[in-house]
């Protein structure tokens, strides 16, 4: 059994006191006296340690003198006992220590000067401070370089074999993607079996690497550490939030790393419970676009003859002057203005405080609204929050986390590991519940395979088992008896046999499923895609929160109902009001007395509530022509929607489209004036995370050529249009939003959120939860299979196919991917084309099989259009949120 | 005149006016030194001969069967106290394995002369030259970039040679492989420098 870690809490030991060079210790039995020992300041070399992982105890540098025995003992391996006397220094130590150094350099190959961790190398410093001058006997092993993998190329006669990479892929990612293997006489570390490594590439293995074993292929030989200059900030994929370091040099981005590293080897291993300080593979190896050629370079206006490069201030002119004459002629409501949520808190504020008070109107969305609002929405509805219950840690220290329709390892990657650190530490149990076998279901104790689409049925059985159960909490409901009354007839009329044949399980499953989590003192639900993004997903995150309030689990702590946004700042768009019906701070647009107090603050009126427009209507208005100025920030809806939602008549039909994106996007080329923005590297602000937490996004690069940052150009705009914005900065912004929502910017800690379910349990509960119980209609028999057009770990929106090393990693390939046992019923081989229907439309592709999906699934990743297969979609507008949801489609899959 | 006369006799200092004695005292120093070898030179058209520990301009340096020295370690880069190297580097498409510099320039406008980064290549890829013609009137031309930089290597390949063996970094045997830096077999694959 490994050695337990002298700081995860669930060592049970009694404590015992030992002496450490002549000071006396306090530790607990049993574990690693490496880790005693560093407890009290002291830093023995160690080359093979990190706290990560348990120790492994291979390089032999840790040496320390015990009493008692003759020969110096590796102190990472050694179990602190009660009355040991340790000496940690001497020159015997020393001696022995330099020793080991030496063992090590007689067979690396000091191929320094070509070395890539060269300047940031273990053994370098290692030699350096123990005076390694001489070495006798010195045998380089003479390997051939293991270029077998896509991204990490192993040079064997570097490696050292700590097993630093091979403990971190199999502890902490629990992915276990690497090996010790022996051939050719000598330990190789290779990937399992012997092959090209193909993995997650989280490139935890290349951070933590002492020597230069493992060296990235993206930025090989063309940087010495310290030739770069390290910018930190924070990652723009997903809403994990990670912090991550982008080395530049003089030509651009060099190379991603991030705290994680074999230099922050001490550290306390009840701190990863906040995160481990990597990154995954988008954030580590996809930065790529930040400096490529397709960037734009300046603001670009379409000619008879195309697009035409013209100066910035003929630009503005340009387009102040027709907002300004539209403005004029049909009033503020013909213009509208759509932002992605991968701009910072300060552009996200700054743009919907232009809409609404340079240009007067508020049709103004994000692009939080494509599902990430149906969970804020109803969790502010319901519990008061707004935002995700849990942290991060509350995640690992749950003692069950229910997973429903998320596939967390390819979205949230990182976040994905609080879930693994919880399975594997502090050994919770986790139910997925997911129609495919994700990797996380292949981890978890109770894997559920529930057919696909059926997270809404399956939500509804789980409160079902609870209420007839009676594995409800007491004190919860009989705080409010009506709205369990009300409940409990709702659910009532469900029947098990539509439940069990919409989920595909039995009662017994559900029932065990509830039973686990009410049961548990910590239980966390998270939720993501296959719940927020999918039809009825606003009443299906009111039923998460049923179940956690019929079970007690809405108020206590460590508990709670949490989605997983899907892009980096989804949440501060909400947070800073860039939705219709929302203010900053998530005010209510409806509200008399916020409106009048940011009317105060902005020195204007704010227009009315109605009209408002949230994304699918100002498409709809668009269409209709009654906006004709559409304003778009880095939103590409016509890559994104299906085609059925009538999104390129819309766009078509507007008089003036401006695209402000730092690419040249499909519907870029439609647009009349195309404005080139910034990327995250370039500009100053902050993200907020997932959790809550503020994070700090810093400029690594000067803009490139004369792209510049959102802010300054909605500054301008808003000048132009009569409405001064003068800021000289993004601080500026940032000191106004201080101002107006006090506490925002607590950088550090997200703030505890306390959940009031009290108001809403007494009003209105009852009056819908019927409908929320409701069965809904039946699938259609004539469409046997469920397509769902989703996330791969590689990618994130449609940005990532811009970054050369991700697409290198997973190219389009136009295939629909399939359960093999489908693809054989229907004699579908590799090379044949199918045709895919839906409701609407057909598309004709090849198809490749995924034993991961379950059978009468496909699967199409969302962020390719080639082909064009997100047109078989329909899209349902939720009713209460207008969240669009056409990620999931029933479809007919035939030979052609 | 007559107050220094007043010690000497009459017939002295008629003597010394016949004689032109005070011309003969001065041409006898000027004519002693038309005998003797100058030491100035005539500059451009003779020239001094400098010894091989000398220090001037820097130049890069190939192996003898035409590949360049230079890895791109960069370790010219970092020894450099004036900051007038800089090395931009990647992995060479020809020789895959290998890394090599793509550009490489020297401002020897802040060029101190000290020989660090000589002494900081691990693959005696720079060496100081004999060379010190390079006045111009264009500043931007003492910029050397890559090519120049193995031109002046090329024009003064002996005497960087001859710099290096004066500063104990290469030698004349065939020990002269062992006794600097060793690349393995499949990084480097290059030839041990012949000697010169």
């Amino acid at each position: 059994m490994a050695l337990k870690p002298v700081t995860s809490p669930d060592v049970e030991a009694p404590p015992i006191r030992l002496t450490v060079d002549g000071q006396q210790v306090e530790a607990k039995q049993g574990v690693s006296l490496y880790d005693v020992i560093s407890q009290t300041g002291k830093t023995i070399p160690a080359m093979c340690y990190h706290y990560t992982f348990d120790p492994f105890g291979s390089c032999g540098m840790c040496l320390v003198m015990v009493e008692g025995k003759k020969a110096p003992v590796r102190s990472c391996t050694a179990k602190a006992e009660a009355g040991m006397v340790v000496r940690c220094e001497g020159e015997d130590l020393f001696l022995a220590r330099k020793k080991a150094v030496e063992k090590h350099l007689t067979v690396h190959p000091l191929d320094c000067p070509v070395c890539d961790a060269d300047g940031h190398c273990e053994l370098q410093d290692m030699a350096f401070q123990h005076g390694v001058t001489n070495l006798v006997n010195a045998k380089p092993k003479g390997l051939p370089e293991d270029r077998r993998s896509l991204v990490l190329d192993f040079n064997m006669n570097r490696c050292i074999l700590c097993g630093e990479c091979i403990n971190i892929c199999k502890d902490v990612q629990m992915v276990d993607a690497l090996q010790f293997f022996k051939k050719e006489g000598t330990t190789h570390v290779v990937a399992k079996g012997d092959e090209g490594l193909v993995c997650e590439f989280c490139g935890d293995c290349l951070a933590v690497c002492p020597v230069g074993a493992i060296t990235n292929k993206y930025s090989k030989y063309v940087y010495k550490p310290w030739q770069l200059k390290k910018t930190t900030s924070t990652c723009a994929y997903c809403a994990d939030g990670c912090q991550m370091y982008i080395e530049t040099s003089g030509k651009g981005v060099q190379r991603v790393t991030s705290p994680l590293s074999w230099k922050n080897k001490w550290g306390d291993r009840a701190e990863t419970a906040k995160g481990h300080g990597g990154l995954c593979v988008r954030g580590r190896f996809g930065f790529q676009y930040i400096d490529s050629k397709e960037r734009l370079g300046a603001p670009l206006v379409r000619t008879e003859e195309g697009f035409a490069p013209r100066s910035w201030f003929e630009v503005m002119d340009t387009v102040i002057g027709r907002l300004k004459a539209l403005k004029a002629q049909h009033g503020p409501n013909a213009i509208a203005g759509l932002i992605t949520a991968r701009c910072t808190n300060e552009e996200l504020y700054l743009f919907q405080k232009l809409m609404r008070t340079a240009i007067g109107t508020n049709q103004v969305d994000s692009s939080a609204r494509y599902g990430h609002l149906n969970f804020t929405r109803a969790l502010q509805h319901a519990a008061g929050v707004g935002r995700v219950m849990n942290g991060y840690e509350e995640i690992t220290k749950a003692n069950v986390l229910l997973l429903i329709g998320t596939d967390i390892t390819e979205t949230n990657p990182v976040a994905s590991l609080r879930v693994k650190e919880a399975i594997r530490v502090y050994g919770a149990q986790a139910i997925v519940a997911t129609s495919r076998m994700t990797n996380i279901a292949k981890l978890a104790s109770h894997p559920l395979r529930i057919a696909a689409g059926s997270e809404r049925s399956f939500i509804q059985a789980l409160v079902k088992a609870a209420v007839e159960e009676d594995l409800v909490d007491e004190a919860a409901t009989t705080a409010a008896p009506e709205a369990f009354a009300a409940l409990k007839a709702a659910v009532g009329g469900l029947s098990w046999d539509v439940l069990t044949a919409r989920t595909g399980t039995s009662r017994a499953v559900a029932v065990e499923s509830v039973r686990l989590y009410a049961e548990a003192p910590k239980a966390v639900i998270l939720c993501a895609e296959g719940v927020t993004r999918q039809v009825e997903g606003y009443a299906s995150v009111l039923n998460l929160v049923d179940l956690a309030w019929v079970t007690g689990k809405l108020t206590r702590p460590g508990c709670g109902v949490s989605a997983l946004p899907e892009e980096a700042n989804e949440q501060g768009a909400v947070d800073m009001g860039v939705a219709p019906e929302l203010l900053p701070g998530q005010a209510l647009y409806g509200d008399e007395e916020a409106r009048g107090k940011f009317a105060t603050a902005w020195r204007c009126s704010l227009p009315p509530p109605d009209p408002s427009a949230t994304l699918m209507e100002i498409l709809k208005r668009c269409r209709d022509g009654g906006i004709k100025a559409l304003y778009l920030v880095g939103e590409n809806p016509l890559a994104t929607l299906p085609a059925s939602t009538g999104v390129r008549e819309a766009l078509e039909k507007v008089e003036l489209l401006v695209c402000q994106d730092p690419f040249l996007t499909e519907t870029g080329r439609l647009a009349h004036v195309v404005l080139p923005a910034t990327t995250f590297a370039e500009k100053d602000g902050t993200f907020t995370n997932l959790e809550g937490k503020v994070n700090r996004v810093r400029p690594a690069l000067e803009p490139y050529e004369e792209a510049r940052p959102d802010w300054e150009i909605f500054a301008a705009l808003g000048t132009g249009l009569g409405y001064p914005m003068e800021y000289e900065a993004a601080q500026d912004v940032q000191r106004e939003i201080m101002k107006l929502l006090p506490g925002y910017y607590n950088l550090g800690e997200a703030r505890p959120v306390i959940a009031t379910p009290e108001g809403y349990l007494r009003n209105g509960f009852a009056h819908t939860v019927a409908v929320r119980y409701a069965a809904g209609s039946e699938a259609d028999g004539a469409r046997p299979f469920a397509l769902t057009i989703g996330q791969v770990l590689y990618h994130s929106g449609k940005l990532s196919t811009r970054a050369s090393g991700l697409v290198q990693l997973y190219p389009s390939k136009g295939r629909l991917q399939m359960n093999p046992e489908d693809l054989a019923q229907l004699q579908i081989g590799p090379q044949d084309v199918v045709r895919v229907t839906s409701a609407g439309a057909s598309v004709e592709l090849r198809t490749e099989a995924n034993p991961d999906l379950a059978r009468g699934t496909c699967f199409f990743p969302e962020h390719f259009n080639e082909p064009p297969i997100k047109d078989l979609a329909e899209c349902v507008v939720d009713p209460t949120t207008g969240v669009p949801a056409f990620k999931f489609t029933r479809v007919a899959i035939e030979k052609h | 005149m007559t107050a220094k006369s007043e010690g000497k006799s009459l017939l002295r200092e008629v003597w010394d006016a016949l004689s032109f004695s005070e011309i003969r005292t001065a041409m006898r120093v000027v004519l002693s030194h038309m005998f003797v070898k100058p030491v100035t030179f005539q500059y451009p058209r003779e020239k001094r001969t400098i010894p091989d520990a000398h220090r001037g301009a820097l130049g890069l340096l190939r192996y003898d069967d035409g590949a360049e020295r230079c890895v791109g370690c960069d370790l010219c880069e970092a020894a450099c106290p004036s900051r007038c190297i800089k090395v931009v580097s990647a992995e060479n498409p020809e020789r895959p394995l290998s890394r090599y510099a793509t550009e490489f320039y020297i401002d020897i406008t802040k060029c101190v002369f000290c020989g660090y980064c000589v002494e900081a290549c691990p693959v005696n890829a720079l060496a100081m030259t004999k060379m010190y013609e390079y006045a111009t009137a264009d500043k931007r031309q003492l910029i050397f970039d890559k090519k120049r930089l193995y031109e002046v290597g090329e024009k003064h390949i002996e005497d960087a040679k001859r710099y290096l063996y004066a500063h104990n970094q290469e030698k004349n045997d065939a020990e002269s492989f062992q006794y600097r830096y060793k690349f393995p077999h499949q990084v480097a694959g290059l030839t041990p420098p012949q000697d010169s």
